[in-house]
């Protein structure tokens, strides 16, 4: 009778414990995918606050191409160290740039524009093909690698960009632009190599106006 | 008088050698502090040129320095550290084997009082490394998308050889890659599997790839090894005209197979430039500075035919 009493005691003890204690959960399936969702870095979230709250107010901060484009044009070096940043111990560097032009002339990937006035060059290329590379993530300064413990996660930033861009910059671009248009532009440009890419410098737009 | 004063010149002239002596000697005497290298494996070239230049570099700089080889074995990364730990070094050049794997060891290497410096491979973690010096892996190979595309065209097949799934890398080389060829949609990836990084598993997986799919046009591997032991497989199976090969590292006997027009493409990795840079960054580290960057990416470039002659050597010719 005693025996059972104990086993009776150490039942109720077991159960108290575990009740208090669990060994385990059971967690519906969707409530735990949800939670495991949660839990991911959402790129596309992420890039769509960004662009909204940080990127759209900070426009003005863009360098304006009157000034740098003879910058360049006098000492690219000088210009490069005034005006443009670069990420780690890379060597290609970044502008992040705004301006006027009149269009001179328009292909598949690519709206050229004159920036100085009675000019009949191409001095900048708006480029509305597809959008590749780091180049609206890293060309504003406003995003940094040293805030993200996965570096995944910051390369997943700069797809979902150019992929904003592309959606909602370019195709309303490419369907406005006429060659004599007058334009105004923000936009970012990466210099890999300083022969091809500065003459003309070429552009990856994220604000347009077609007047 | 005289005699008295040269005597006390002597005599003060013999101290001060004396002391110099017994200083200088001292000096001589006092061991050097120690840097350990720790990397993933020795098992590939590409790391042994990685290790072996930071140890060269913490060697001119005045440290007495060892590498200690992982084998792609986080066990093996954790005896490393303890023993490191145990043994008085002043920093630790870090090649990690795994990007979640390996921060409990370089948290313990922290709590210790040791500096780390992450060379080319990332932890998942912003506070437990001193820096981590990592190759812009993605950026490299958007670069090497693109021309993926130029070279082999917007249709057809191809298959895709990835490194280790714990490694950060595998998946930035991948992304990156696909973030440019996944756009063409007349480019179809048949086959992706992980050859692990590893030349022998790299030939095993293209063997078994070709046999399921005879006619792809193209491979991107991972890394280099891959690339190497991919191409052997497809010159066994007399498909080496057939299938373009693209890798990513810039190792040597890939550098040469491009520019014997064997393989289409790589992407120069700066192995001997973050191994220098993190020994550099120790040195300071242990005489001082403490504010350090966490991430500092290293930039990749394209290797092709057209350019091939500018690097070798695991890196760009001076």
């Amino acid at each position: 009778m005693s025996r059972i009493a104990a086993s009776l005691v150490a039942i109720v003890i077991i159960a108290v414990v575990c009740w208090l204690f669990p060994l385990f959960y059971v967690v519906p399936l969707k409530t735990a995918t949800a939670e495991k969702t949660a839990a991911t870095f959402n790129a596309t979230q992420f890039a769509e606050n960004f662009w909204t709250n940080q990127l759209l107010v900070s426009l003005d901060k863009a360098v304006p191409a009157e000034k740098l484009l003879p910058a360049i044009q006098s000492d690219a070096a000088a210009a490069k160290k005034k005006f443009s940043r670069s990420v780690g111990l890379s060597e290609n560097y970044f502008y992040f740039l705004r301006g006027e032009g009149k269009i001179i002339f328009v292909s598949d990937d690519e709206i050229s524009l004159a920036i100085t006035e009675n000019s009949t060059n191409a001095e900048i290329v708006l480029e509305t093909g597809l959008v590749f590379g780091d180049a609206v993530r890293d060309g504003t300064g406003l995003l940094n690698a040293n805030d993200y413990a996965n570096s995944q996660d910051f390369n997943d930033i700069s797809a979902a960009l150019n992929h904003i861009v592309e959606t909602r910059v370019l195709p309303k671009l490419r369907e406005q632009a006429k060659v004599g248009a007058k334009i105004s532009f923000v936009g970012c440009a990466e210099v890999d190599d300083e022969p091809t890419d500065l003459k003309p410098l070429k552009v990856i737009p994220i604000q347009t106006e077609i007047q | 008088m005289k005699t008295k004063w040269l005597k006390l010149a002597l005599a003060v002239l013999m101290a001060t050698a004396a002391i110099l002596f017994t200083q200088t000697s001292f000096a001589q005497s006092a061991p050097k502090e120690k840097i350990a290298v720790v990397v993933s494996t020795l098992n590939n070239p590409w790391f042994v040129v990685l290790g072996e230049t930071a140890k060269a570099r913490a060697i001119e700089l005045g440290y007495d320095a060892t590498i200690f080889d992982s084998q792609n074995d986080t066990a093996k990364e954790a005896a490393n550290f303890e023993n490191i730990i145990a043994s008085g070094y002043k920093a630790i050049l870090f090649n990690p084997t795994d990007a979640n794997g390996s921060i409990a060891n370089v948290e313990k290497a922290k709590a210790a009082g040791i500096p780390v410096f992450c060379i080319d491979r990332e932890i998942n973690s912003t506070n437990a490394a001193t820096c981590q010096m990592l190759s812009d892996s993605y950026a490299g190979c958007v670069k090497l998308g693109q021309y993926f595309v130029k070279t082999v065209g917007k249709d057809g097949e191809y298959a895709e050889l990835l490194g280790i799934v714990g490694d950060n890398n595998t998946w930035n080389r991948s992304k990156g890659f696909h973030s440019v060829v996944d756009r063409f949609p007349g480019l179809k990836m048949v086959a992706q599997q992980s050859g692990e990084f590893d030349r022998a598993k790299g030939l095993e997986v293209m063997e078994s790839i070709l046999q399921a799919h005879p006619d792809i046009k193209a491979v991107f591997c991972g890394n280099d090894s891959m690339a190497m032991g991919a191409y052997q497989a497809l010159v066994a199976a007399g498909k080496d005209k057939q299938v373009k090969v693209f890798g990513f590292d810039g190792a040597d006997d890939v550098v040469k197979s491009i520019a014997e027009g064997k393989i289409v493409a790589t992407g120069m990795q700066f192995p001997k430039t973050m191994a220098r840079k993190s020994a550099e960054f120790a040195d300071e580290y242990i005489k001082g500075k403490h504010d350090f960057p966490q991430k500092v990416p290293v930039p990749v470039e394209l290797v092709t035919q057209e350019n091939v002659g500018k690097y070798g050597d695991y890196g760009k010719k001076q």
